[in-house]
């Protein structure tokens, strides 16, 4: 029952991390703005590309907007709790919740529930308005399916990711309990990663082996074909396959995170690195 | 020593600064009007939200006066601030700033070149200041890897880096240990004496003040009250202080302020021994006198009582008729 | 003396961000992430159409935006953190001339991303082997005016962050994608092949970096010499003198604008 109020006083924290330096609208707008450019560079990219080899395929348009748009929505929250430690360190808040009963692991997955929420919200945002520029701009129909079934799979699969994203997060956090200097610059390696691996873009099938096979056991890739199967191709069989392995492959990786989350903290409190700042 | 009659190198007049904030106009200095010379330390004493930090803003040219004048070196600090810089410097302990990666010698060579300062004489001042402050040792690591104590001596070095006819410094031992601390005001007091050097301080550490300072102004909500040498403002109290302990907690001595020859009176609460430590300013012995006797008559219990040489916070409580700590609460509400 | 100052502030705060990097090399690492990763995936992405040809688009898009991230994070927002850690009172205090402080943070910024800039031409080159067709003389003449513009254009930004608090941060990270985006850093965002309509291409075309690209795509892939984007670089040439003049008067407004509210030294935590 603590665990849960923790949680809960940490998704008000995040928020109001997130916007408490201004008014909500213009907080939101700003957090919207990034990742509706990034949906929008990748689908011009391929848009100028295909156009120019003459191969170009409306529902293509709509595989790279999903991808572009999901994976910036998994970057953009699942460095949140490793952003929760740099940031305790500097301000000492890090070391009062750790010393607290049992409050270090609640407090870093309401940290990253609350940006999950925001980020979610940016996401289906850059889904639409990537949606519509792009139809505008590339003259075509693009293909999307917008029903309550497909929104509702759709919001499955985003539901289904959390695992995932979480133990993502409580992996980078295990990380920056050790990390002294730069974990900032973490977000922009998960973006990368994501980017390339996840199958946002293009197919992992693209890449070489084993590169292809570590894409392709990814619960984020799967994630985002299930996203596709929702608001694309249609599929609720295969939609069920991605989500169940998403979320089942999130579940298990999440464990693992967790574990090496204590073993990090064990190894932390060894060190004396808890309240150790990050340069 | 000086050989010389010392010149004047800070001098304000009527200094008035205003802030505006959402619910009120709030004044941080009241017509603020001092001189310093040549080769003085020369302490602005007073409670947090006093208005030292403010003052030691503008005259570092940081920040402009609403009204009023000052000048340092002659140079108005509103209309000439690129004069000013060119013959001042500052540090502040609330910070030690200074690059991450680069070493204290990178960072104080870095901090010179601001100054324009060649890079031998550059060197050659390092040298000579790192020895002042005890830094030889530390001086080739990077700056996040050395401790606060080592970082503030590195802040201090820097603002001597430059040859400054006069160094401002806001509260520069705040937060060190009693050694680095004591090292330090030693640094101070050597500059000063044998460079000519002014040093302009702003603190609320009293023992501080009473240690290096040749004059005080003490400042309270932005008015200087008395300015003088630490020993002549505690010699005008006349007659010691009278220190009373008493219980039980919590005790109410808002009688004390009717006594007549009170000039005022500062309580401190020892919470583990369940008393309060009251110092009174007192006029005369007659006075002690009433007021062991309205202690009596109060009801507590008069636990021990005795008589001290007065200190600065004495001179303050006299001026005021409340310590520092209750004035900084009053301010706080 | 005056211009021996001058040199001196602006040769110790490049010196100071040189050595950052050359005593942490790790920097080089920590530059590298998202250029490296979003040229090889915008790059794949670009020979999953079939049109090999335009790889190289995406690689010299990973090698640009290494200097604009430098831009945005070091320059535009470096006041802001030096205000938080005492340091931009240091520089005021000091008889230093904020520009020559400002154009020393750029040298430095130039040579500090030049490694990650280099490292992803290379990785890029070795995966993808783009075709190129180069002009070298406009390539390099059209690489440092961009720079210059670019980091004149930081210069400006860093004066106006002065005005921001916490949000800083924020901005910067709602700048970052939506600059790349209409500036064309990995697809030609004015001329022809632009996907936009003609008002955001004129809006587009007052940011460096989009002049700046299309020069250097014109000169990297399809061999056109000075006389061909001869007016890109006059145009770059007038933004970076302008833009250099405007931060230095930005930054004395903002200055006189700090010291009469009280602004200029308040740190944020």
């Amino acid at each position: 029952m603590s665990s849960v109020k923790t949680v809960l006083a940490s998704i008000r924290i995040g928020w109001y991390r997130d916007f408490g330096w201004t008014n909500p609208l213009t907080g939101f707008l700003m957090k919207t703005i990034a990742p509706v450019a990034s949906v929008l560079s990748a689908s011009i990219v391929y848009w100028l590309g295909s156009s120019a080899a003459g191969s170009f395929d409306p529902s293509h348009v709509s595989y790279i907007i999903v991808g572009a748009a999901l994976y910036t929505h998994v970057a953009g929250y699942s460095w949140v709790p490793s952003q929760a430690i740099s940031e305790g360190k500097w301000s000492y808040v890090f070391p009062q919740v750790f010393i607290s009963p049992k409050s270090s692991t609640p407090f870093l997955v309401g940290r990253c529930l609350a940006s999950f929420v925001t980020s979610a919200l940016t996401s289906l945002i850059s889904l639409a308005f990537a949606y519509y520029v792009a139809a505008a701009i590339f003259k075509s129909s693009i293909p999307f399916i917008v029903t309550p079934l497909s929104m509702s799979l759709l919001l499955g699969a985003l539901l289904a990711n959390v695992p995932a994203t979480l133990g993502l997060g409580i992996l980078l956090a295990a990380y920056t309990i050790f990390a002294s200097k730069f974990e900032w610059a973490l977000p922009t390696y998960v973006a990368g990663l994501l980017m390339v691996f996840s199958e946002a873009l293009f197919p992992v099938s693209v890449l070489p082996w084993p590169l292809s096979a570590f894409g392709n056991v990814l619960p984020f890739t799967q994630f985002i074909r299930a996203a596709r199967e929702a608001v694309v191709y249609g599929s609720v069989s295969a939609y069920s396959y991605y989500v169940g392995y998403s979320l089942l492959g999130g579940l298990l990786f999440l464990g693992v995170s967790l574990w090496a989350y204590r073993w990090a903290e064990r190894q932390g409190r060894k060190k004396g690195i808890i309240d150790r700042k990050v340069v | 020593m000086l050989s010389h009659e010392p010149e004047v190198r800070v001098e304000v007049q009527n200094l008035r600064r205003e802030f505006d904030s959402k619910e009120r106009k709030v004044v941080a200095l009241n017509g603020v009007s001092l001189k310093v010379r040549e080769g003085e330390i020369f302490g602005v004493l007073g409670p947090n939200g006093a208005g030292k930090t403010t003052l030691i803003r503008i005259l570092s040219t940081l920040l402009l006066p609403t009204s009023g004048v000052a000048r340092v070196m002659g140079f108005d600090v509103a209309s000439e601030p690129e004069k000013v810089r060119a013959v001042i410097n500052m540090a502040s302990g609330a910070e030690r700033a200074g690059y991450d990666y680069i070493s204290a010698r990178g960072n104080l060579w870095f901090f010179s070149q601001l100054y324009g300062l060649p890079s031998e004489v550059a060197k050659a001042r390092i040298k000579a200041l790192s020895q002042l402050l005890g830094l030889d040792d530390y001086l080739d690591r990077k700056f996040y890897m050395l401790s606060t104590g080592y970082r503030q001596r590195v802040t201090i070095a820097r603002a001597f880096i430059n040859d400054p006819k006069i160094v401002f410094l806001d509260e520069p031992t705040i937060g060190l240990d009693v050694m680095t601390a004591m090292s330090i005001r030693e640094f101070l007091i050597k500059e000063a004496r044998e460079n000519g050097r002014t040093i302009f301080l702003a603190t609320h550490n009293m023992a501080e003040v009473d240690a290096i300072c040749n004059r005080v102004a003490i400042i309270d909500r932005g008015r200087i009250l008395t300015s003088d040498t630490p020993t002549n403002l505690k010699r005008s109290l006349g007659a010691p202080a009278l220190v009373m302990e008493v219980s039980p907690l919590p005790v109410n001595l808002a009688f004390l302020g009717a006594v007549e020859g009170v000039k005022g009176f500062t309580t401190s609460v020892d919470e583990e021994r369940g008393l309060a430590r009251v110092q009174v300013v007192v006029e005369s012995e007659e006075c002690v006198r009433r007021a062991l006797a309205g202690v009596a008559a109060s009801g507590m219990r008069l636990v021990s009582s005795w008589r001290q040489q007065t200190t600065l916070e004495e001179v303050f409580v006299s001026l005021v008729g409340r310590g520092f700590v209750e004035r900084e609460h009053e301010v706080g509400e | 003396m005056e211009s021996r100052l001058w040199l001196r502030a602006l040769y110790a705060r490049m010196w100071v961000r040189v050595m950052s990097v050359f005593n942490e090399p790790l920097w080089i690492a920590v530059n590298i992430g998202f250029p490296f990763f979003s040229s090889v995936g915008l790059g794949l992405l670009y020979a999953s159409t079939g049109l090999r040809s335009f790889v190289g688009f995406a690689i010299l898009g990973g090698i640009m935006i290494s200097f604009w991230g430098n831009v945005l994070w070091s320059m535009a927002s470096q006041f802001y953190w030096d205000k938080q850690v005492g340091l931009f009172e240091i520089y005021l205090t000091s008889p230093a001339p904020m520009t020559a402080i400002l154009i020393g943070m750029s040298l430095g910024g130039v040579v500090n991303t030049a490694p990650s800039a280099v490292l992803v031409a290379v990785a890029g080159w070795l995966f993808f082997a783009p075709p190129l067709s180069p002009s070298w003389l406009a390539v390099v003449l059209t690489l440092a005016l961009t720079l210059a513009s670019l980091y004149a254009m930081g210069m400006m930004l860093s004066s106006l962050y002065l005005a921001y608090g916490r949000e800083a941060e924020s901005i910067n990270e709602a700048l970052h994608e939506p600059v790349s985006l209409i500036s064309g850093v990995y697809f030609p965002s004015i001329g022809n092949f632009s996907p936009f309509p003609f008002s955001v291409q004129v809006f587009a075309s007052l940011i460096p970096l989009t002049i700046g690209m299309d020069a250097l795509r014109r000169a990297l892939f399809f061999s056109q010499g000075l006389s061909s984007i001869y007016l890109h670089l006059i145009v770059l040439s007038i933004m970076g003198g302008a833009l250099l003049l405007l931060s230095s008067k930005t930054m004395k407004l903002l200055e006189e604008k700090g010291r009469r509210e009280g602004t200029i030294s308040v740190r944020l935590r």
